[in-house]
């Protein structure tokens, strides 16, 4: 009966439900079940390995790391059918990360004896494991190797089609075992290796040296570098068959916790293969698609690259990076492509008669873009000193602003449905205009005024004079200084559409069409939430532009941000990630991404976490209708 | 004068205890006793009565999970019927939904007591109102092996009540025993799922889970080994 019911709820959760009846049905009978209550402790980084890989059976954990100055980095949620403990279990290293029960929690926990055994004797097994958590693993070596980039590497695909062999390093450095530690130390500093195969007469591997034994065995024993290098090598040689894919040398080097494989091929050594190695094999990292796109010449050339970019949006969410992250590093590369773009388009037409600031906005503009981003940008120019350098400059700004709008949508960013382009004259402008259109805005704040402001006040400088864009914002905050009643405006904006909660705590969903019922986290959870940061902002004078750069500013100076600073940025992250994660499975599936979630398909933890971001925007809502509105009628 | 009341399942322990001695049969071992809760074994059982007098009725079933520390172990149950002894009565008929007919094919308890006895090994045993299953168990126990159980027992609804007790709440103090401590109100309580089955190796297993958060509870109030805790949850 018990047994019946693990054995059930295992056929649902992969990688188990791909084994055969009577290989669950043993590994059920070894399932320990187990009880955390809210708030415990069930690993804790730099602790003990941990014993068992656990399945999250009902609950959710929090799996977190604790930075040098003690901040919490929060890696992932796990919720029903999750596992975590994979790496500390089989590699019998120190746990990587804290995890944390977030509510009462029952997990079913494998031990080692049994996950060893289904590594060894089941391939599909084995490969999903890997493939959810080796890229993590990557990543921590790559950090490991580039101090704290954040254009982090990734990729995993290469690793399941890649042969050991074809990977290896060729000409492997041996050496005698009766050589000294010294001479060892010589030829590997001489050669520029990390690792020496050291063979005896017949030619037959007996052992390895690597930078690690010299620093664990040699100096932090304070060892005779005098000693036979036989004495500190590895004699257990862990080795890999050429024609291994790479996974399986990176499923070795995780187990027995190594940098260096022997790759030997009927029996002989044929080379070394170390966790560089691997690394280096990652393809579409963001620093690789930065070079590319660095490096191009031509329109032409930047288009395969732009293609790329959602490949590379798959791989960093596959290795569970942050939301912030992930748009954070979109935007970057959108910037290089867009900054390239003009530099070519420049070199077209001739130097710009006066100089100008490309500005973005909207998402782009908080650096907020996932995958389908929009064009959002505009022509700041300088002030002509006549009239006619005022034509001369239009003209050339004409016809500069078609080209890059042009080249922009044939690089994969649709033309935005408003037009707010710079291509339209609207919005390409000396920098007396821009500030009249801001003042009209904000003394006569129509409706479309007040549209128009919620798009352009996000907006930050990409390239040129980025001198014309601070001296915009410089004067948008003198010029919203005491204008309650634009604020009010934008209040009252803000508190318009209320987030999907019900009255029983239910979400709210489209009743027909289309997307019945479902429910449209941009509009009715993103956008109420960047309102409320950017009114905030404004009332301030903050001039940052990213929805959590606006958080941290306004700690120390609003009351508001100043007591929930972090659920507000928790929120934004959360919200975020769940947009990104339904837009990828959209594309996944071939479909165009949207922003329709279906609330019913949310875990339980999602379920609760959206309930709580909902409660607080409708709460901090509340706030602001308060402070604005006492008896003002809507 | 200080009379003390003894419940008759300590006093039958107590002789036991005493007996077992001349029997060449060991109490609990003292490293049991002083082990931390969280790394003692333990085997929680439950029983299925044709009645609740012990010379009138007798075992229809037994049903069991093992516990390391707070880990139920999935894999390693044990559940049996027995051929009882005494007649089915109707009202037993009734809760179990047992028929007289079935009830021949089934194992009598001579045959089945000394492998249950085993699964116990030197575990503390643990059950719901425990002390029922006990008195029926040790009555078989004695009878077909000479001497009772010698096994530290520890009783969930004795537990619950101890707990509730420690609960910062006046109306704890006030009546601790007022509210429903049947085995299914506690699982309701502490969000455990009861499922669908109700027999001896459900009911374990629901008492498994309801000591396992029990056992999440006791190190920040105080019990840290097996003797503490048999202080606390007497049957």
């Amino acid at each position: 009966m018990i047994l019946e019911e693990v054995v059930q709820f295992l056929q649902e959760v992969p990688p188990f439900q791909f084994l055969d009846d009577e290989t669950l049905r043993g590994v059920a009978s070894s399932v320990f079940i187990e009880f955390f209550p809210k708030g415990a402790v069930i690993l804790s980084q730099e602790g003990p390995a941990s014993d068992f890989l656990r399945i999250v059976k009902k609950g959710g954990v929090k799996v977190y790391v604790r930075s040098g100055d003690d901040e919490e980095v929060i890696i992932d949620y796990r919720s029903e059918g999750d596992a975590f403990g994979f790496l500390s279990l089989v590699s019998g290293d120190k746990s990587r990360a804290n995890v944390t029960a977030v509510e009462d929690t029952i997990c079913y926990s494998i031990d080692k004896k049994t996950i060893t055994s289904l590594l060894d004797s089941k391939p599909a097994f084995t490969e999903f494991f890997l493939k959810s958590f080796l890229s993590k693993y990557i990543d921590r070596t790559f950090t490991e190797m580039h101090s704290k980039s954040l254009l982090y590497g990734g990729g995993d695909r290469q690793l399941f089609t890649t042969h050991v062999g074809d990977l290896a390093a060729r000409d492997v450095e041996t050496a005698p075992p009766d050589i000294t530690i010294r001479e060892a130390a010589e030829r590997m500093s001489m050669r520029r290796i990390s690792s020496l195969v050291i063979t005896g007469e017949d030619g037959v591997p007996a052992g390895i040296v690597t930078d690690r034994d010299l620093r664990d065995k040699v100096v932090a024993k304070a060892r005779s570098v005098d000693d036979r290098i036989s004495s500190i090598m590895s004699v257990s040689l862990i080795k890999v068959e050429a024609r291994d894919y790479c996974f399986e040398a990176l499923l070795k080097m995780i187990r027995y916790n190594i940098h260096h494989l022997l790759v030997v091929q009927e029996g002989r050594l044929k080379g070394v293969v170390t966790n560089h190695d691997l690394m280096m094999l990652q393809g579409t990292s963001p620093i690789s698609l930065a070079r590319e796109i660095e490096g191009q010449q031509s329109i032409d050339g930047l288009i395969p690259a732009s293609k790329k970019i959602n490949k590379m949006i798959t791989l960093l969410l596959k290795e569970g990076a942050t939301a912030n992250n992930i748009t954070r590093i979109i935007s970057e590369i959108n910037d290089r492509m867009v900054r390239k773009i003009l530099e070519m388009t420049e070199k077209k037409h001739g130097k710009p008669p006066l100089p100008y600031c490309w500005i973005v906005f909207g998402s782009e503009g908080r650096k907020e873009q996932t995958f389908k981003t929009d064009q959002d940008n505009a022509i700041i120019y300088a002030d002509p000193p006549t009239d006619s350098a005022g034509a001369a400059a239009d003209a050339y700004f004409e016809r500069f602003t078609a080209d890059v709008n042009d080249a922009l949508v044939r690089c994969g960013f649709p033309p935005c449905p408003g037009g707010y382009m710079a291509s339209n004259q609207k919005w390409r402008r000396p920098l007396r205009i821009w500030k009249q259109y801001f003042a009209d805005w904000i003394h006569t704040p129509t409706p479309e005024a007040i549209l128009a402001s919620v798009i352009l006040f996000d907006f930050r400088a990409l390239h040129g004079d980025t001198g014309l864009a601070d001296e915009l914002w410089e004067y948008l905050g003198v010029t919203l200084k005491d204008q309650d009643i634009f604020l009010k405006y934008m209040a009252n904006l803000t508190i318009s559409v209320r987030p999907p909660l019900g009255f029983f705590k239910t979400f709210v969903v489209e009743k027909s069409g289309e997307h019945k019922d479902k429910l449209n986290l941009k509009f009715k959870c993103i956008a109420p939430l960047l309102n409320i940061v950017r009114l905030y902002s404004l009332e301030k004078g903050v001039t940052e532009t990213s929805t959590l750069d606006r958080i941290d500013a306004l700690r120390a100076i609003h009351r508001t941000v100043a007591e929930f600073g972090d659920e507000f940025a928790q929120a934004f992250e959360f919200i975020t990630l769940l947009r990104i994660h339904h837009q990828f499975d959209q594309i996944e599936l071939g479909k165009e991404p949207d922003n329709f979630i279906d609330p019913e398909a949310l875990t339980n933890l999602e379920k609760k976490a959206l309930k709580e971001v909902c409660q607080l925007i409708s709460r901090t809502q509340d706030s602001i209708a308060k402070q604005y509105n006492p008896g003002m009628t809507m | 004068m200080d009379l003390k009341i003894v419940s008759p399942v300590r006093f039958l322990r107590r002789i036991a205890a005493g007996r077992s001695k001349n029997k060449g049969q060991t109490n609990p071992r003292p490293e049991l006793l002083d082990m931390p809760v969280e790394e003692a074994r333990y085997v929680v059982f439950d029983t299925e009565l044709t009645g609740l007098k012990p010379k009138k009725d007798s075992i229809v079933s037994i049903g069991a999970v093992k516990m390391a520390g707070g880990r139920i172990e999935a894999g390693n149950a044990y559940y049996r019927l027995v051929e009882p002894r005494t007649e089915l009565t109707g009202r037993s008929i009734v809760i179990h939904g047992i028929m007289p007919s079935e009830v021949a094919q089934w194992p009598d308890i001579d045959t089945l007591l000394p492998e249950f006895v085993d699964f116990c090994g030197d575990s503390v045993l643990v059950g719901h109102v425990v002390s029922i299953d006990l008195a029926f168990l040790n009555q078989e126990v004695k009878r077909i092996l000479g001497a009772p159980l010698i096994n530290p027992a520890v009783d969930t609804f004795a537990l619950y009540r101890w707990l509730r007790n420690r609960e910062d709440n006046i109306c704890a103090y006030y009546d601790g025993t007022a509210e429903n401590a049947a085995l299914y109100a506690l699982a309701e309580r502490y969000h455990i799922s009861v499922g669908s089955a109700h027999n001896a190796l459900s009911d374990a297993y629901v008492t498994a889970q309801l000591f396992q958060r029990f056992l999440a509870l006791l190190p920040g109030l105080g019990i840290r080994t097996v003797r503490d805790l048999l202080r606390i949850a007497v049957p």
